[in-house]
């Protein structure tokens, strides 16, 4: 009977025996990595600092230490929200924005910010109450965020859970657009004004030096919560399996809270002490230095406090540092200025470097119930429905006045560029945060090449697409290595840089107002936005230019629905819905990739091309990253699986249809649509990730249903299902 | 007079709306080990996730330690003494062996420090074992702490899901006697799945035999016992008896 089993009993072979083994006492044996790290990050610095012989470079470094601080701040909250709840958080900036305005206006004015509207508490809080006023809010912040959107969505995948926190960024920017405006508002400094002399000859202000040491002091203090307390065990039995945690008599919900809260406060604090040294805030800069503190989180795959804090803190120096090189002779310039966008370029880098060096996943994270993705269907009827979109369209254009046309213009730029995301989001399951970069690029070479270098229509805006889609070829190859968020990431820093080198480049465009772009010709046929015509009444816009468009979207959703209908399509949904199953199934991952990202950035490019028509001109804002975000807020609104999805996405963007009859008929303004956007996106993850064109196809398979009498009879299995009884881990 | 520590009636449960268990009728009674035997498939799983909480049931009366809970989310029903050792052993292989056992203790320090030191007196074999990995374990070390951690919590009712997978048949035997130890000292009610009938059938006071679902056969050990070759008929089906066979003759009981 015991033949085998003493072999059973015994240690795993191979088990490292000084993995702990010796008692927990030695704490220098414990927490060897964690020390490693630490002297690693100081040996980097001193070497930065001995590489750089300047006094004035060793200066401009320190000086970095302040924004620094808050990207490495910002960071640990990203690695905090990380590891507590599983949500790589877009909107970590964006929250620090929020609390960096909740303070400004307590300080100032003694106003309390509550979501959209303010109650004076008195007349201007003095700092400490005014900084303890704050984290009571970023703690509720944290607190709501997590209940209202992160709970409910505990069993969502990861990349579910990240497009949500867009959704939250998308509310949280636009709650302060529409309270305070777009435009930079001046702070009052808070921290001391007083300097510190390091050398004889390199002063640094001293805010900058105590920023810079909070910061790691923070940091310290996190590992050690993590490492020793009974919470700190907790959240990272969580991470783990949540489902596990729950049966030994600890709520997930209240682990992860707690983390939201903590994060938040964190993030909180240092934009509360950073933004002031700069004299202003403004709802961009803070909210888009997610970028570089998703980069430094990643330094320590979301889970080192340490690196994340040393990345942040490096990266910020690193910039300040570029941007004292900037003012030397060597320098790249761009019309005799420096080269822009160099510094905004080290997170790209660096997300390359570690994730190339690197390509392991991040750590899962098992969590209860499962995952749905959107359901991807066959698309019936194409020809029909794309013809009645043709007739519809060219109709409007001839019937309609001169504010819908532009409207329904605007919706048919809105269609091509969720078609994109529909090819790649919708069928391929791969987030990308850079769609409308690639519009852009698109819209910039266009506008080179047919303003500069006289190439005219159709060969132009081609070309254009065409560079697009080597753009997103390129992104597709971090994509074949990475999945997921961390292609999210690399995308969202790749956006960056498009945006910072390219079109605020001046050798590309004119700084804010952008680019011309010469109105299209073919021939003789003058079909430009603001060419006369005898067609319609006149006036802008022409409804040939209109018709162009139409016919565009039209061929563009069908080759999307051809697409979805060719063994493409099914690769593609394999693709998304396993990898590895695909490549069992025979599937090459990389080709459908590669192939889908060629797809979806060449259709993003044709609608970069025809925006640049629509404005007679491409400008930075119009392709910004915020633009990215709220189309992919749009598309999953409309649906991220369909041809129609996309199609009624169009009608919901800013400008399109739908708020100019909102805006007509009820008074609304545009200036709204973001907000909804943002707060639909979110609703749409949480309830029906299928979109509103799935809760159509729902609605109308019902009414077919009823009408045919057919019962749906479900027989009861008696089996099991085994995913229910193991945990089910999720692989990123 | 005993008081009866779970007690389900016409209980129908399952997974979306699909029912898995159909109408079972169970009691556990303090202090008494019950087993629920039966084939793959028939429902025992379903019936402890349900009675842990992690499965709302569609139908039916649970009453866990005496009354009906206001809520019955799991975490809440596991700090009432609802200990549940699943099949895969619930563990976080992230974490040392004594972080583990953390998670579980409860109460003020001096509690803590007993039950802990109850846990190593019980199981020696992870004392030296304190600082490693969950995941570095052999199977039997890994269900030993398991075992450990819902004892730490001080358990009034006892889940144990497959103990016996993947160990070697000694080693069930000793943590079967370790669990029939505490039912008798603590009076702790314990519910035990398994599918080796004879290992489960010496230290059970009653058991349950599941069938698609549905409670075919119950009695006392003893009684069960007596019909063994019946009930393990109805637990594989006929054409699986010769493998059952092969495999008593190679496991040499």
């Amino acid at each position: 009977m015991a033949v085998n089993a003493p072999a059973n009993d015994a240690p795993t072979p191979g088990a490292p025996s000084t993995d702990g083994a010796h008692g927990g006492s030695n704490f220098l044996q414990e927490n060897r990595t964690m020390i490693r790290r630490v002297l690693w990050g100081i040996v980097a610095l001193a070497a930065l600092g001995a590489l750089i012989s300047d006094s004035a470079a060793q200066q401009a470094v320190l000086l970095g230490a302040g924004s620094g601080a808050l990207i490495a701040a910002l960071a640990l909250g990203v690695v905090v929200t990380y590891r507590g709840s599983g949500v790589v958080n877009i909107a970590t900036g964006a929250m620090a924005m929020y609390c960096s305005y909740v303070f400004n206006s307590l300080y100032s004015d003694g106003d309390l910010l509550l979501v959209g509207w303010t109650v004076n508490l008195g007349s201007g809080f003095g700092f400490v109450p005014a900084v303890i006023g704050t984290l009571l809010v970023a703690a509720a912040l944290g607190a709501i965020l997590y209940a209202l959107v992160f709970a409910p969505l505990r069993a969502a995948s990861p990349v579910a859970k990240l497009v949500a926190s867009v959704g939250v960024l998308l509310v949280l920017q636009s709650i302060i657009v529409l309270h305070y405006g777009a435009q930079a508002k001046n702070v009052n400094a808070t921290l001391s004004n007083g300097s510190v002399t390091i050398w004889s000859d390199i002063v640094i202000p001293a805010n900058q030096f105590i920023l810079g040491g909070a910061v790691i002091i923070i940091a310290a203090v996190l590992w050690a919560i993590y490492r020793f307390t009974g919470f700190g065990l907790a959240t990272r039995a969580a991470a783990e399996d949540e489902r596990h945690l729950t049966l030994i008599g600890r709520s997930p919900s209240l682990v992860s809270g707690g983390n939201w809260v903590f994060s938040s406060m964190v993030v909180a604090l240092f934009a509360v002490l950073v933004t002031p040294i700069n004299g202003s805030i403004d709802p961009q800069t803070v909210t888009l230095l997610v970028i570089p503190a998703l980069a430094a989180a990643l330094l320590g795959r979301f889970q080192s406090f340490g690196w994340a804090a040393a990345g942040g803190l490096m990266i910020g120096m690193l910039q300040s540092l570029i941007q004292f090189l900037g003012t030397k002779d060597w320098y790249p310039q761009a019309e005799q200025t420096p080269l822009p966008g160099v510094a905004e370029t080290i997170p790209l880098v660096l997300v390359l470097l570690v994730l190339l060096g690197r390509g392991k996943g991040l750590p899962g994270r098992g969590s209860i119930g499962s995952v749905r993705l959107p359901f991807a269907p066959t698309p019936k009827f194409v020809l029909p429905k794309l013809t009645v979109g043709l007739i519809l369209g060219v109709v409007g254009f001839l019937v309609l006045s001169s504010q819908w046309r532009l409207a329904e213009i605007n919706t048919l730029v809105g269609i091509a560029i969720c078609l994109s995301y529909v090819i790649l989001t919708g069928f391929v399951g791969q987030v990308s945060l850079m769609q409308m970069a690639l519009a852009g690029f698109a819209g910039f070479t266009l506008s080179q090449l047919s303003d500069k270098a006289g190439v005219g229509f159709p060969i132009a805006p081609i070309l254009g697409a065409l560079g697009a889609t080597v753009i997103g070829m390129i992104a597709a190859i971090p994509a074949l290595r990475v999945r997921g968020v961390q292609l999210a990431i690399v995308t969202l820093a790749a956006a960056l840089s498009i945006q910072t080198l390219i079109f605020t480049n001046p050798i590309w465009s004119n700084g804010l107002s952008g680019a011309n772009v010469p109105p299209p010709r073919l021939f003789d046929l003058k079909f430009g936005l603001t060419d006369p015509t005898s067609l319609g009444d006149g006036k802008i816009p022409n409804p040939w230019f209109g018709i162009f468009c139409v016919i565009t979207v039209v061929l563009l959703a069908g080759l999307t629905s051809a697409l979805r209908a060719s063994s493409w399509g099914r690769k593609m949904l394999a693709v998304r819905a396993n990898e590895r199953s695909a490549a069992a199934a025979g599937i090459s991952v990389k080709q459908v990739k590669i192939v889908s990202f060629a797809i979806s950035a060449f259709v993003a490019g044709i609608a970069g091309a025809l925006s640049g028509y629509r404005f007679g001109s491409v400008t930075p804002e119009y392709f910004s990253i915020f633009a990215s975000l709220t189309f992919l807020a749009f598309a999953y609104m409309g649906g991220i699986s369909s041809v129609t999805g996309a199609v009624i996405a169009g009608f919901l963007v800013t400008n399109g249809l739908m708020f100019t009859a909102l805006n007509q008929w009820f008074g609304i303004s545009p200036s709204y649509s973001i907000l909804i956007g943002g707060l639909g996106l979110v609703v749409t993850i949480i309830t029906n990730p299928d979109g509103i064109a799935g809760q159509w196809r729902k609605t109308w398979e019902a009414v077919q249903r009823k009408r045919s009498g057919a019962g749906n009879g479900s027989a009861g299995g008696g089996l099991e299902p085994a995913a229910a009884t193991a945990g089910t881990k999720e692989t990123v | 007079m005993t008081t009866r520590a779970i007690d389900l009636q016409g209980l129908w449960s399952g997974y979306g709306g699909v029912p898995v268990v159909r109408d079972i009728n169970l009691h556990v009674d303090e202090g008494e080990i019950v087993g629920l035997l039966g084939p793959n498939g028939a429902g025992k799983t379903t019936t402890l996730l349900t009675i842990s909480g992690l499965i709302k049931p569609i139908q039916g009366e649970i009453n866990v330690l005496g009354s009906a809970p206001p809520t019955r989310a799991p975490h809440k029903l596991a700090r009432a003494g609802v200990a549940h050792v699943t099949e895969s052993r619930n563990l976080f292989y992230e974490l040392t062996v004594s972080e583990n056992l953390r998670l579980a203790l409860f109460g003020s320090r001096a509690d803590r420090k007993a039950a802990m030191d109850q846990a190593m007196e019980l199981f020696p074999a992870l004392e030296p074992l304190l600082d490693r990995r969950a995941a570095l374990l052999s199977g039997g070390e890994q269900q030993m702490l398991a075992l450990a951690r819902a004892l730490v919590s001080r358990p009034k009712v006892l889940l144990l899901d497959e103990m016996s997978l993947g160990l070697a048949p000694i080693i069930v035997e000793r943590l079967l006697k370790i669990v029939r130890e505490i039912a008798d000292q603590t009076g702790c009610a314990v519910v035990l799945v398994e599918q080796h009938v004879h290992l489960a059938l010496r230290i059970v006071d009653r058991a349950y035999v599941l069938t698609h679902g549905a409670i075919t056969i119950e009695g006392t050990s003893a009684e069960l016992e007596a019909k063994r070759e019946i009930l393990e008929s109805s637990y594989l089906g006929e054409a699986a008896l010769e493998d059952l066979e092969r495999e008593a003759g190679t496991l040499g009981s």
